[in-house]
């Protein structure tokens, strides 16, 4: 059987959601391996969220967000890729491989940026194969 | 008589029943009209297999209401006694950060066990090394784990070693039947040192030149040790050092190690930092050898082989 990973897409609800929204009522094509889950905005993707989803099963996590500057709440994107170098770089401090994790920045009339980048994500992560070794249990 | 108690240590350094004896004369009335030792290997003569090896073969540890367990779990005899002081206690408490999250021994968990014993049993000059053992000495697990990882733990009480005062509160809230009271705010919180704003710190550094303060003058007239730039893990840090109003290391003018474990439960110390630092401007990159903030924190996962990106790093 091949493998189809699973992976977790944060999307930020004024852009990159609507985007999924538009991909959607559009009838554009994409890899049905990604489980959005719609948060106000990329910078409330706390650390842990991408941690846990790892640890939980996931094989990758993507984060969505407006562009930069255009962040319904100004500068949550921003905070954002404050954070990325830095999860980047734990992400192998805790086992994963930094491939796990996309950030993407699309507008809501931008669905086929949004197939696109869910398709290159599931390559990529099927490239790498399910998490290997330990998954935190607790 | 009073409520039996049994105390066993797994992979443990015995700091902790020297917190418990810490207690000094408060242990007095606790010993003598409140707690009854049935069993404690580490403070007091009781074997497993009888006093002469003559009580069979499984292991003998005696009915307790209180069992009080220091050490994680990393090899086969630790998940045998610790399974059996569930069995055999009542209330199972996990005494010192090793017990509640690995501790120092789950330092271990951050590079592969099989190449650890490699580098530690033999070297490259001499003969061939001792092989990993499995026989006659307890086999090692893959790793080293948490109490609450293998058993149903009952209260944790963290800290390398705990404060002899919450280890009283532990076992008077048991005796009582009540919840204990423990801090559940972070070091800093504890922390008297003077704050101003983190200023132009954009990094932070390791403690290898001394932090900037008058000796005369108290703590308090020292200002925050993170905000001098170095790295202070009191903001993720459990409280419950400050046995004299001073988180302990602070007291000692030395930043924050984070013995305690993190401060919300089952959070991550590392990442918790981290995101601290990032959230406020700065540069997480300058964490030099950052996954030592674990070094209290192994088990649960929160330290694993570090896996190396696929991609060439820049
Ligand atoms: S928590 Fe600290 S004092 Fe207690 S056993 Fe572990 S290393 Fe020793
Ligand atoms: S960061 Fe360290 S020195 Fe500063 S308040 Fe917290 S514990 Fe105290
Ligand atoms: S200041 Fe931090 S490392 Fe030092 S004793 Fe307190 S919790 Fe432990
Ligand atoms: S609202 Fe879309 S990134 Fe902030």
């Amino acid at each position: 059987m091949s493998y189809e990973p699973k992976i977790i897409a944060f999307c930020c609800n004024w852009c990159s959601y609507a985007a999924a929204d538009l991909a959607g009522s559009s009838r554009l094509q994409y890899p049905p391996n990604i489980r959005i889950i719609r948060v106000m905005c990329s910078g409330m993707v706390h650390p842990e969220f991408i941690l846990e989803a790892l640890n939980k099963g996931a094989d990758g996590v993507m984060i969505m967000g407006c562009h930069l500057g255009e962040c319904h709440y100004l500068d949550g994107n921003h905070i954002t890729m404050a954070r990325l170098d830095m999860i980047v770089e734990l992400l192998e401090d805790f086992g994963f491989e930094s491939e796990r994790l996309s950030v993407t920045w699309l507008s809501s009339t931008e669905p086929d940026k949004f197939v696109k980048a869910v398709t290159e994500m599931t390559e990529r992560v099927k490239k790498l194969g399910p998490v290997q070794g330990e998954v935190q249990t607790a | 008589m009073g409520v039996t108690t049994a105390l066993e240590a797994l992979s443990s350094c015995s700091g902790c029943e020297i917190a418990i004896l810490n207690l000094g004369e408060a242990l007095i009335p606790l010993l003598t009209e409140q707690i009854d030792i049935v069993h404690a290997p580490i403070l007091m003569d009781h074997k497993y297999y009888g006093q002469c090896g003559d009580g069979g073969k499984s292991l003998q540890i005696p009915e307790a209401v209180i069992g009080i367990v220091s050490g994680g779990v990393s090899n086969e005899e630790h998940i045998e006694v610790l399974q059996e002081m569930r069995k055999k206690c009542k209330v199972l408490i996990a005494l010192g950060s090793c017990a509640t999250q690995g501790g120092i021994p789950a330092l271990m968990n951050g590079q592969d066990s099989e190449q650890s014993f490699d580098a530690i049993f033999q070297t490259l000059s001499t003969d061939p090394g001792a092989g990993r053992p499995d026989r006659i000495v307890p086999k090692l697990l893959d790793r080293i784990y948490g109490l609450d990882e293998k058993v149903v733990i009952d209260l944790q009480l963290p800290g390398c070693p705990p404060n002899p005062a919450h280890i009283a509160e532990v076992i008077m809230s048991v005796l009582e039947d009540r919840e204990p009271v423990l801090p559940t705010k972070s070091v800093c919180d504890t922390c008297p040192t003077r704050r101003q704003g983190k200023g132009v710190v954009d990094t932070v550094k390791r403690f290898v030149e001394n932090a900037d303060f008058d000796p005369n003058k108290p703590i308090s007239d020292m200002r925050c040790l993170l905000e001098q730039g170095f790295m202070c893990m009191g903001p993720v840090t459990l409280a419950g050092c400050a046995k004299r109003g001073v988180p302990a290391c602070i007291e000692a003018r030395v930043p924050c190690r984070g013995c305690f474990g993190s401060v919300r439960p089952k959070g991550n110390q590392l990442l918790d930092m981290m995101n601290a630092l990032a959230s406020n401007g700065i540069d997480c990159m300058s964490v030099v050898d950052r996954r030592s903030i674990q070094r209290f924190c192994g088990a649960h996962g929160n330290l694993r082989p570090k896996k190396k990106s696929a991609v060439k790093e820049v």
